[in-house]
Formats: structure tokens, C-alpha cells, sequence
């Protein structure tokens, strides 16, 4: 059995459910994102987790321990909030040596942890601080040294870096993998995020209206999505209409054009049938072996180390994603282009 | 522009002249008076008097007691009360805050007829004691006090975020007390000395229910007997426990001052 295991969790507040039928093994030293839009359930199920809401039905076992109605003060669980809620009457030593205080430790041994925990974050000089004087940056990391001073057995954290600037969110979630990395501690991690789920954890679970839609290492949840919803809520999917589907060879009618698809994973054809493909598996120009198909550019983006295009190829507008080369020729709006894409690539949804 | 704000400097001055004029004024002549003990001299002889005079210290240590035991009664029954409210049954607040307001509805005089009513009889027993009509008394201040406890503190709640603050301790491992004694209290420290100065203002100067519950024990009948009585000890009374509450109210002042400088360098 896996070191946290959540079975079959339900959670239904007067009507609504926020949960449904959660499933998940979590191995011990594990980094797992929730990951998913605001009001899917990822907080609830966090909850559910620490001890602050109980579960309708199912259960929550913990290093062969059923912890599903235990009392969140014992089940020695480190949270860190999206506000810090660091206690404002205390400084940044007290902070992080209150779990310590509260379970009876002998002062030197507190002593000894909180200027671990600070050397850990960095903030050694700010020890006799209060949360008041720190950036907010800070204080996340105080509040990541406070639940960690606790040696808990999982670590759960709420948007952690919701509330900073786009730069300190990079920062410190790098911080926070190295962190987690250097402890070997077992991580839930939730976000609306994707680049934060992607780039932290060992696995994902993409989450929507409160079930679970896949879960995956961030590479399978990417490049192998099986949703619709899970391909379009991480990264950009274009979908397609096609027509004559032959699922058994692989290819279809897009725009008049013979296709071929990946057709490896079985799959459904719904009524309507799409082909899906990334925005950055296009390239412009005629290559041997790939799918070849006529558009006319649009919208020209240049962002740097990407050119956004925007070509339509028949009824619909098709995003392109095409590296930046230094010697490249921007293509010009209204220009005929021929786009082509690898079979391998591209799927049907 | 620069002409209409100089206008409107000017009638906020104005307007403000006139409302200190009509607060100052009858202190002012009350003080003159109160300095006139002594004949076609003016002197500070009522107000020796009056420190002179027993009774004054008597009632007024009195009184002081019985707010300290007030104050200790409203903490104890308004902050956890209030905190569990902002936790865990907020739909409950506006209720419980509309209740906390009928002292200011309900008169004195009906409060206390009830009081002594429900506890002078069976199965209650306390108006047949000293201890007991003292109980009493605190208890009924209690209630009295819960307007402006209530409101002080519940502001104090809501200036922190008492649900995360509760949640991260209870991850850490505190029990509820530990919660309410080392996160909670500390964090209304300010909001509760408020509510407390007001309490002590309120129940030292209180007549109605302390005259019939402990008589010329307390304050608030003394200084009406002082006022039926002796004109010039009255005067000097009703400064002296003017400048009593101004100074309850000055303290008030210097802690939240403290505290809002403190709240100031936090905005960077
Ligand atoms: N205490 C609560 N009472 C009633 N409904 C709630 C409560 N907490 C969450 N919900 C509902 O449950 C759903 C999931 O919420 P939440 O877990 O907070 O989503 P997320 O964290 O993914 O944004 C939402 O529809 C939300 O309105
Ligand atoms: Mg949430």
C-alpha cells in the first residue's frame, strides 16, 4: 500500500457536490499538483486531507493509518495558506517554532530547529522580525519553514503563490522544489496554474467540477491528454473538424485534404469528430512523410523566443506556434502558406 | 477651486468653534462654579472636601472593583463567543450583534426590576447576600457592557483573518485553548483594552441599577447624593469624574495610536 492513499473521497455541502469519487496513491517523497480551474474541488479535497472538512464518504489513510475523522491537530499534516496567515503577535522565530512550542519540545531543541528552518529559507536576519515588516515573499517562506518545523508526514499547500508578483512566483516555487526535494517530503500541491503544475511536480492530477479527469506525470498529461478538457485546459489545443473518419488506418478528411493521425490509443468518434494538434507542432514549408495542408495567415504575434500566428485553414482559425530563428522571414499577413504537421502528433477527439 | 477650498476650510472651522463652544461652555462655568466653596474667594476647597471625604474613595474603589470584575465577565464571555461566531456561524453575526444593542433599548430601570424579580426568589437566592447582589450587579453589567465589548472585539476579529490563523494552528497541533490564548487574545489585545475603557467609563458613572441593587455602596449613587446635598462638592465631582473618563478615553487613544503607527510601516 502506498504511503497516502485516498479512497473513494465524496464531499457534498448541503447539495452541492464539491468532490466526487477521489482516488489517489501518493508514494512517500512523492510532489503531486491538483490541478484545475477555481471551484473544482482541489481546495476541498486538501481539506479533507489536513482534517478541516470531513469526507461524505470515503476514506483517508495515511502511512497504514486511517486518518479520515481524526482531529487536524493530531495528524501532524504541515499547511501552508495562499494569505501566509502567519500570526501576527509573533515574530518570524516564534512563528516557526510554534508547532515546536505547542507539542512541548525543550527550548534549546526549538532553538535549534528554527535556525535550520531559517538558514533553509534564507532568512537568518530576520529571525526577531514580525510578518508585518517581511514582503510577502517573506512571509511565504516563513510560513513554509513553520509547517515544516513540525517534520510533518505530508505537506499540503493552498495557491501558496497566488497573492505574489509574477517574478517572486518563480522564484520561490523553485525554492519550494528544492526544498521539497532536499527533505524528501511527501507534497500536495494546489493550483490553477499549469506552469506551476508542470514545472514542480512528479505528478499531476487535472481536475474539473469536482472529479478527477487524469493523472499523469506532467509530460503524459501534456503530450497525452485524455480528455477534452484536459487537453484544453493544459497548454493550447487546436481542434479541427474533420470528416471521414477511419480510426483502424489512421486517417481522415480535413479540408478536403487526406490526414493521418496517431491512432495508437483507442478512441471514441463522437458526432462531431476534431482533429486535435498543439500549436507548436507546426511547421511551414513541404516535408516528406508529414501532413501538408493550405492556410492563409491572419494574426502575426512576435514574442520573442516564439512568433504567434494566427492562419485559417478553411472555416476555422488555427493558432501556429513557430520557434524564432535569427535569420527568419516573418511571414505577412494575408499571406498563402502551406503548414505542415507530423502524423504523429495530431489525434482525435 | 482654490477659493471654494478655502471656504469650506473655513466653515469646517467654523462649525467646529461652535461644537467645542457647546461642549466647553458648562464645563467651564461647572469648574468656575465648583471653585466657589469659599466665600468671594476662589478656591479648590470642594474638591479637598470631596478627597477628604471617605465615602468617595470607599464608592469609588467600589466601583473600580466591581469594573474590573465586569471587564473580566464581558472578555471571557464576549471573545470566545465572538470568535466562534466569525468561525463557525457567521450567518449568526447580524443576530447576535442586534442582541448585544438591546441594553442600549431596554431601559435600566426595566433590567433591573427583572433582575431582582428572576433573582431575588427561588431558585435563586442572590439578592439574600452581600456576595450575592454583588454577583448580580457584575452580572447585569455584564450585560451592559455587551454593546460595546461586543462591537469592539468582533471589529478585532474582523481585522485579522481568524479562519486561516485558526487552521494554521491547528496544523501545528494547538487545541482550542491553546488557539484562543496564544493566536486569538493576543491578536485583540487592542480591541479589547477598548471595549474594556468603555465598560470601566460605563460602570463607574452608573446610578440606576447600582442604587438598587448595592445603594450608596457604589459610585453612581454617591455622586447623586453629593449632587442633592452639597452644591459646590457636586461641581467638583462632576470634573473630577470628567477628567476620569477623558482620561480612560486618552489611554484608549494611545494604544490604538501605538498600534496604528505599528500597522502603518507594515503597508510597503
Ligand atoms: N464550506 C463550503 N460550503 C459550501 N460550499 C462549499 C464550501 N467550500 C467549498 N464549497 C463549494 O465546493 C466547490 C469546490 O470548492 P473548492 O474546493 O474551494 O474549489 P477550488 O479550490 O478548486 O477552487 C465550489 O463549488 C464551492 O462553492
Ligand atoms: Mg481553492
Amino acid at each position: 500500500m502506498s504511503y497516502l492513499s485516498i479512497s473513494n473521497v465524496s464531499k457534498v455541502f448541503g447539495g452541492v457536490v464539491a468532490v466526487e469519487d477521489f482516488n489517489l496513491e501518493v508514494e512517500k517523497g512523492e510532489f503531486i499538483s491538483f490541478l484545475g480551474p477555481s471551484g473544482c474541488g482541489k481546495t476541498t479535497t486538501l481539506r479533507m486531507i489536513a482534517g478541516f472538512e470531513l469526507p461524505t464518504s470515503g476514506e483517508v489513510v495515511l502511512d497504514g493509518e486511517n486518518i479520515t475523522y481524526k482531529a487536524p491537530n493530531e495528524r501532524n499534516v504541515g499547511m501552508v495558506f495562499q494569505s501566509y496567515a502567519l500570526f501576527p503577535n509573533m515574530t518570524v522565530a516564534q512563528n516557526i517554532g510554534f508547532g515546536l512550542q505547542v507539542r512541548k519540545t525543550p527550548a534549546d531543541e526549538i532553538q535549534t530547529m528554527v535556525k535550520e528552518m531559517l538558514g533553509l529559507i534564507h532568512l537568518e536576519k530576520h529571525a526577531e522580525k514580525y510578518p508585518y515588516q517581511l514582503s510577502g515573499g517573506q512571509q511565504q517562506r516563513v510560513a513554509l519553514a513553520r509547517a515544516l518545523a513540525i517534520n510533518p508526514r505530508v505537506l499540503l499547500l493552498d495557491e501558496p503563490l497566488s497573492a505574489l508578483d509574477a517574478k517572486i512566483r518563480v522564484e520561490l516555487r523553485q525554492e519550494i522544489r528544492r526544498i521539497q526535494q532536499k527533505m524528501g517530503i511527501t507534497t500536495i500541491y494546489v493550483t490553477h496554474d499549469q506552469e506551476e503544475a508542470l514545472s514542480l511536480s512528479d505528478r499531476i492530477v487535472v481536475m474539473s467540477q469536482g472529479h478527477m479527469e487524469q493523472v499523469g506525470t506532467p509530460a503524459e498529461i501534456y503530450n497525452r491528454p485524455t480528455t477534452e478538457f484536459v487537453a484544453s485546459f493544459v497548454g493550447q489545443l487546436n481542434l479541427l473538424p474533420v470528416s471521414e473518419v477511419d480510426l483502424k488506418n489512421g486517417v481522415c478528411k480535413l479540408n478536403g485534404q487526406l490526414v493521418r493521425f496517431d491512432h495508437s490509443e483507442p478512441r471514441q468518434i463522437s458526432d462531431k469528430p476534431r482533429l486535435a494538434i498543439r500549436p507548436e507542432e507546426f511547421q511551414f514549408g513541404q516535408t516528406e512523410g508529414r501532413n501538408l495542408i493550405q492556410g492563409r495567415v491572419e494574426v502575426v504575434m512576435f514574442l520573442g523566443a516564439v512568433v504567434r500566428l494566427r492562419v485559417r485553414i478553411g472555416e476555422v482559425l488555427v493558432s501556429v506556434d513557430l520557434f524564432n530563428e535569427r535569420n527568419m522571414t516573418l511571414p505577412r499577413v494575408g499571406d498563402e502558406v502551406m503548414v505542415n504537421f507530423p502524423p504523429h502528433a495530431c489525434w482525435i477527439m | 477651486m482654490v477659493e471654494a477650498m478655502k471656504r469650506s476650510v473655513f466653515w469646517s472651522w467654523f462649525w467646529m468653534f461652535i461644537g467645542t463652544l457647546y461642549f466647553i461652555l458648562p464645563l467651564i462655568s461647572t469648574f468656575l462654579f465648583s471653585l466657589r466653596a469659599k466665600k468671594d474667594v476662589l478656591s479648590f476647597l470642594a474638591y479637598e472636601r470631596i478627597f477628604a471625604d471617605v465615602n468617595f474613595w470607599r464608592t469609588f474603589g467600589f466601583s473600580l472593583m466591581v469594573g474590573f470584575f465586569t471587564i473580566l465577565g464581558s472578555i471571557l464571555l464576549v471573545v470566545p463567543t465572538a470568535y466562534w461566531i466569525r468561525l463557525r456561524l457567521p450567518k449568526l453575526r447580524g443576530m447576535i450583534e442586534f442582541l448585544t444593542m438591546l441594553p442600549f433599548v431596554i431601559p435600566a430601570i426595566v433590567l433591573v426590576f427583572g433582575l431582582i424579580r428572576v433573582f431575588s426568589g427561588a431558585p435563586f437566592f442572590l439578592t439574600n447576600t452581600y456576595t450575592g447582589t454583588n454577583v448580580l450587579l457584575v452580572a447585569a453589567y455584564v450585560v451592559l457592557a455587551l454593546p460595546y465589548m461586543f462591537r469592539s472585539v468582533d471589529a478585532g476579529l474582523g481585522a485579522i483573518d481568524v479562519r486561516s490563523l485558526t487552521e494554521a494552528a491547528q496544523s501545528l497541533g494547538a487545541s482550542w485553548p491553546t488557539i484562543l490564548f496564544k493566536v486569538i487574545f493576543p491578536n485583540l489585545r487592542v480591541a479589547i483594552l477598548g471595549g474594556a475603557f468603555l465598560t470601566l467609563a460605563t460602570v463607574i458613572g452608573e446610578f440606576t441599577m447600582a442604587s438598587f441593587l448595592v445603594g450608596i455602596k457604589a459610585f453612581g449613587p454617591y455622586m447623586s447624593l453629593i449632587g442633592q446635598n452639597k452644591t459646590y462638592e457636586a461641581s467638583s465631582l462632576t470634573i473630577i469624574s470628567f477628567l476620569l473618563t477623558w482620561s480612560f478615553m486618552g489611554l484608549i487613544q494611545l494604544f490604538n495610536r501605538g498600534k496604528s503607527d505599528s500597522a502603518l510601516a507594515g503597508a510597503h
